[in-house]
């Protein structure tokens, strides 16, 4: 799509395939320990049969919860990710197209600059007191609303620096044609920001997927998610790590299957964008 | 495209220029605040008093008898005993260096991979979804399985470089490698991160720039230095930004990889906070590490923006 | 209906009608509360390799008597920030606790544990269940754990202490003794030491939350050594870098420079148990608790190759396995008849009858009956005789909520004598002086040894 001036497709397949090994060997890797025993996985072997009791166990065990953690995650992952760039996408083009006074947005992007330096296992603890003293401690809101602050810094600025991408003169002209804000943002800023709003879904999700000290704090047996459930094959005396990395694997789909569904929106929202 | 666009994070948009004339000015006005409230709300609910009751302990000890917390003032003796703590000054020390290394690496592999992912059209979707697939997996996991390669004794690295004869490394053990080894395993498991990022800004960039150029017989280094890199550095700028503020919290793959050791070697600033204020339980003086610790960040990043507005001002 | 023994066969019946029926009562009644004599409890513990048979023993309990339990399951990682955030919230979401050596005094100080003879002071300890050193009593006034002045506060659930685990295959082939002292253990692991096919000895020596120091207990008390005079008089005198102490700590490095692991300094314990069960160690010495993977054939080449005994000693002073056990207290901020409930099955969890089940759902029971019974014949549990030898002679280690700034210091100095960056003098003095400066600044009574010469 961009200009390929002096560069060889063949070459850059060639670097492109060579990262690709690189990534993807740990990954494979893991996804193979998922069907391996651990003694195998322990005495190094290369080759081994491939079995499936690593995933009978994390599926359909007595003590593994994990369809109920992987359906915990869903909610939390998607509902966390709707509403934290609901609120950035409008906060940021608030922020960087509706005039507002230097210092406020100055303040504000300072601010969550400061909030996303903190490591969020100190926080972990002041949340829980503040949702047990609202009665709102072990439930989806709670977790929800806890990953979606947690993520809001890093959606903030980079909804930031995609609205400001977009070309001043378009809004312009739709102003002009008599459009309202929410009209304006809907056709508008929506679907030229789409590749940078799918980049930031696609991160904000994965983050929360994966998020794990405050996700502990925040929930019981009922509400636990993905992360809380693989941490516990490390355990004190013994790190299982064969159901580990089965359900690790089986915790990369959802993510995986949201990048290749992303795919689709980001190419569009390019085409969009081109066509403009 | 009009250049007053391409604009640092630094300077957010503000007063007449950027902003669209509007006809409505009711209709903006009301939306105004509309738009903003949520992440106002949010930050005064979910933020402010947890940084308020950190810097607030940051002053006191904290005890607990007959099941209450009891506190007890201390000023600022807290601040004081941080000279005094080893373990967070050795901390500081590796996390600087950690974040350095880490962070240059993963900016420059991923903006290399994207840049070279956007200049071809068949197989984007492949090198996308592959390259993406290291964020995936929580990281506990990264750390547990990275031990495992690690292995002195059986670990697919000391089999793989046995092949051509190197001998086995103590790789997590070893003063020279510890941090070396933490750093290879963050830049695996980041680089995607920054590659994502920019591979959405390479392919917002108008396309029209490019077609100039191509017109004006333009090479790909000009095309790189005079269009790519200077429209990119919003984009850039807030990736590396990002990228550092979490590489400064690197928690999960040290906690299993190394725990800090050998020694000190791999001991960094969050591992140290969480031995001081949940292991030890030590709320006062945690809390004023935490602060310490944002101030430092919060230097660095001062330094880092003023750097690039001077380097702008130059240009 | 309060019934808490079994073995009489009518009211166990009743109990389980009752039970039943109060269940599906329960869950077609949807938030109304229903009128019974216990009340269902909540249980938060941490996944771990004996947990399958605590829970197993918890579901037991359910059918037995028709009381409901709730097990809140949490991994090792952050099981103790979730106890904090319970008993220190106005009301507590668990009623039992399941404490690890490391944090049940923290628990005790803090007056978050209601001891439970303040709940039912008719309750008794069964005389067969082992204190594991005291440590369920505690004084408040004098933060000791004296029985005959402190109260008692929590009941053993799992008294984990390390034993000595020897490939008895390879004795056979060799020759070789069961090891008594330290000077047989060197010998013994020399024997079997056959670089880099097999190591003599793994040891651990990593830096940790509770690793390399919690290696080296059995060896510094087993040497006469000791880390503070006497903490349960109150004498917090720091006697870590007495001569005792430079013995064991220059054999712990002996051992690993003669006939142990090369990178001994980076061994956590989930790579010294990785060494005995692909066959790479003659010899490891680790806590009970890791037992069961030796003899499972989907993670170990040396099934049944295995067996065990406590830990060496130095002549004239007893085997010495230090405590890594978990206890079960009542939290202080739940409701009276929740705490009542939780009385109720630490009287039944007590017997000798639950402690056998126990052992057979592959626990490890904390009553001396249980060790004395049938099963501890049967080769699949080999593992009963050494325990009941080590459970009276093991050792708490520490007594105060602070032990973990203790822990700190001497998981980084071991690891750096250990790893040859400090002579174990300069590192005994190092830590003696850091010991002493914060027990000095939490105002307990300490002091200070000469200096070991450098």
């Amino acid at each position: 799509m961009t200009g390929t001036v002096g560069v060889r497709t063949w070459w850059v397949h060639l670097l492109l395939i060579g990262a690709v090994v690189i990534v993807i060997g740990p990954v494979i890797w893991i996804v193979g320990a998922g069907f391996r025993t651990q003694i195998s996985l322990l005495m190094g072997q290369f080759w081994f049969d491939p079995e499936l009791f690593n995933f009978e166990e994390v599926l359909f065990s007595k003590t593994s919860e994990y369809l109920l953690n992987f359906r915990n995650s869903l909610i939390v992952g998607s509902l966390s990710t709707a509403l934290c760039l609901t609120v950035a996408t409008l906060g940021a083009y608030s922020m960087h197209r509706m005039r507002w006074p230097r210092w406020v947005v100055h303040s504000l992007l300072g601010w969550a600059l400061i909030f996303h330096l903190i490591p969020p296992i100190a926080l972990a603890g002041a949340w829980f007191a503040m949702f047990r003293n609202v009665g709102l401690d072990n439930t989806f809101t709670a977790l929800i609303l806890a990953h979606a602050t947690l993520n809001l810094p890093m959606a903030l600025w980079l909804m930031g620096v995609f609205v400001r991408e977009v070309p001043v003169e378009l809004e312009e002209a739709a102003r002009i044609d008599g459009a309202t804000t929410p009209a304006l943002l809907r056709q508008v800023i929506v679907p030229l920001v789409m590749p940078g709003l799918a980049a930031t879904a696609v991160l904000v999700f994965i983050f929360s997927w994966n998020e794990f000290p405050v996700a502990l704090n925040l929930s019981l047996k009922q509400t636990a998610t993905v992360p809380v459930a693989i941490a516990k094959y490390a355990q004190d005396f013994e790190i299982k790590y064969t159901e580990m990395a089965a359900s690790a694997t089986l915790s990369i789909i959802p993510a995986l299957i949201l990048l290749l569904v992303a795919q689709r929106y980001i190419v569009r929202g390019l085409t969009a964008g081109a066509l403009k | 495209m009009a250049t007053s666009e391409i604009r640092g994070i630094d300077e957010p948009a503000a007063g007449v220029k950027t902003g669209p004339a509007s006809a409505n000015l009711q209709d903006e006005a009301s939306w105004r605040w509309l738009t903003l409230s949520p992440t106002v709300i949010v930050f005064a609910l979910l933020t402010i008093l947890p940084l308020a009751n950190m810097l607030y302990m940051s002053f006191f000890n904290v005890g607990w008898a007959q099941g209450s917390m009891v506190l007890t003032p201390v000023g600022l003796q807290n601040y004081r005993d941080i000279w005094g703590d080893n373990l967070f000054l050795a901390g500081i020390r590796n996390t600087l260096i950690f974040v350095v290394a880490a962070t240059s690496a993963e900016m420059v592999l991923g903006f290399g991979l994207a840049l070279f992912c956007s200049r071809i059209t068949r197989g984007r979707t492949f090198y996308r979804a592959v390259f993406i697939l290291p964020i995936l997996i929580p990281g506990i996991v990264i750390g547990a399985i990275w031990k495992l390669m690690y292995n002195f004794d059986f670990g697919i690295i000391n089999q793989l470089i046995g092949i051509v004869s190197i001998p086995a490394q103590d790789w997590l053990g070893q003063y020279e490698t510890a941090l070396l080894s933490v750093i290879i395993v963050d830049i695996w498991h980041w680089t995607p991160f920054c590659f994502l990022l920019l591979l959405a800004s390479i392919e917002g960039l108008p396309q029209d720039v490019y077609e100039a150029a191509k017109i004006d017989g333009a090479s790909f280094w000009q095309e790189l230095f005079r269009i790519t890199l200077p429209m990119m550095w919003p984009a850039i700028l807030v990736t590396f930004v990002f990228r550092m503020i979490v590489a400064f919290k690197v928690f999960d793959e040290v906690f299993l990889l190394t725990s800090g050791g050998p020694g000190t070697a791999t001991e960094v600033v969050s591992f140290t906070i969480y031995q001081r204020f949940f292991t030890e339980d030590r709320i006062g003086f945690g809390s004023a590490l935490s602060v310490v610790t944002i101030f430092i960040v919060l230097m660095l990043l001062v330094l880092t923006l003023s750097a690039r507005k001077r380097r702008k001002a130059g240009a | 209906m309060r019934i808490s023994r079994f073995g009489n066969s009518s009211p166990r019946v009743l109990s389980l009608l009752l039970g039943t029926s109060m269940l599906v009562s329960a869950a077609s009644l949807p938030g109304r509360l229903q009128a019974q004599e216990v009340a269902p409890i909540t249980i938060v513990i941490n996944q771990s390799p004996w947990f399958e048979g605590f829970r197993c023993i918890v579901e037991t309990y359910e059918d037995e008597t028709g009381n409901v339990v709730e097990l809140d399951v949490n991994p090792f990682a952050g099981s103790l920030e979730k106890q904090r955030n319970s008993v220190r919230a106005a009301d507590g979401l668990y009623d039992i606790l399941i404490m690890n050596s490391g944090w049940y005094s923290e628990m005790y100080h803090g007056g978050f544990v209601t001891p439970i003879t303040d709940i039912d002071p008719s309750f008794e300890l069964d005389p067969a269940v082992d204190s594991n050193d005291d440590t369920v009593y505690f004084d408040a006034a004098t933060g000791s754990s004296d029985p005959e002045s402190g109260k008692l506060m929590s009941m053993p659930i799992a008294p984990l202490i390390p034993l000595l685990m020897y490939r008895e295959d390879l004795y056979e082939e060799y020759g070789l003794e069961v090891p008594e002292t330290f000077e047989d253990l060197l010998n013994n692991a020399q024997a079997l030491h056959n670089p880099p096919e097999r190591y003599g000895i793994v040891q651990r020596g990593a830096r940790g939350p509770h690793t390399v120091a919690y290696d080296f207990y059995p060896y510094l008390y087993g040497h006469g050594g000791k880390i503070f005079a006497d903490q349960n008089s109150g004498d917090f005198t720091v006697t870590l870098n007495s001569p005792k102490g430079k013995q064991a700590l220059d054999y712990y490095i002996q051992l690993a420079a003669e006939a142990g692991h090369p990178n001994t300094a980076s061994l956590d314990q989930a790579e010294v148990i990785q060494a005995m069960v692909t066959g790479k160690a003659g010899h490891i010495m680790t806590v009970i608790a890791a037992w069961p993977q030796m003899d499972d054939p989907n993670k170990s080449i040396v099934v049944d190759k295995v067996n065990l005994t406590v830990p060496p000693h130095a002549p004239g002073y007893p085997s010495a396995p230090a405590f890594g056990h978990w206890l079960g207290g009542i939290s202080h901020n739940v409701p009276e008849e929740r705490k009542q409930a939780a009385v109720e099955f630490f009287k039944w969890y007590q017997t000798p009858e639950s402690q056998i089940k126990f052992a057979e759902c592959g626990g490890v029971p904390v009553s001396l009956a249980a060790y004395d019974s049938e099963i501890s014949n049967e080769r699949e549990f080999r593992w009963m005789a050494p325990m009941k030898k080590g459970l009276p002679l093991a050792v708490n280690i520490y007594t105060f909520p602070e032990a973990a700034e203790v822990i700190a210091i001497l998981e980084l100095e071991l690891n750096r004598a250990i790893a040859g960056e400090t002579s174990t003098a300069v590192a005994l003095n190092t830590m003696a002086e850091q010991i002493h400066e914060v027990m000095q600044r939490y105002g307990y009574r300490t002091g200070m040894l000469e200096p070991l010469a450098e």
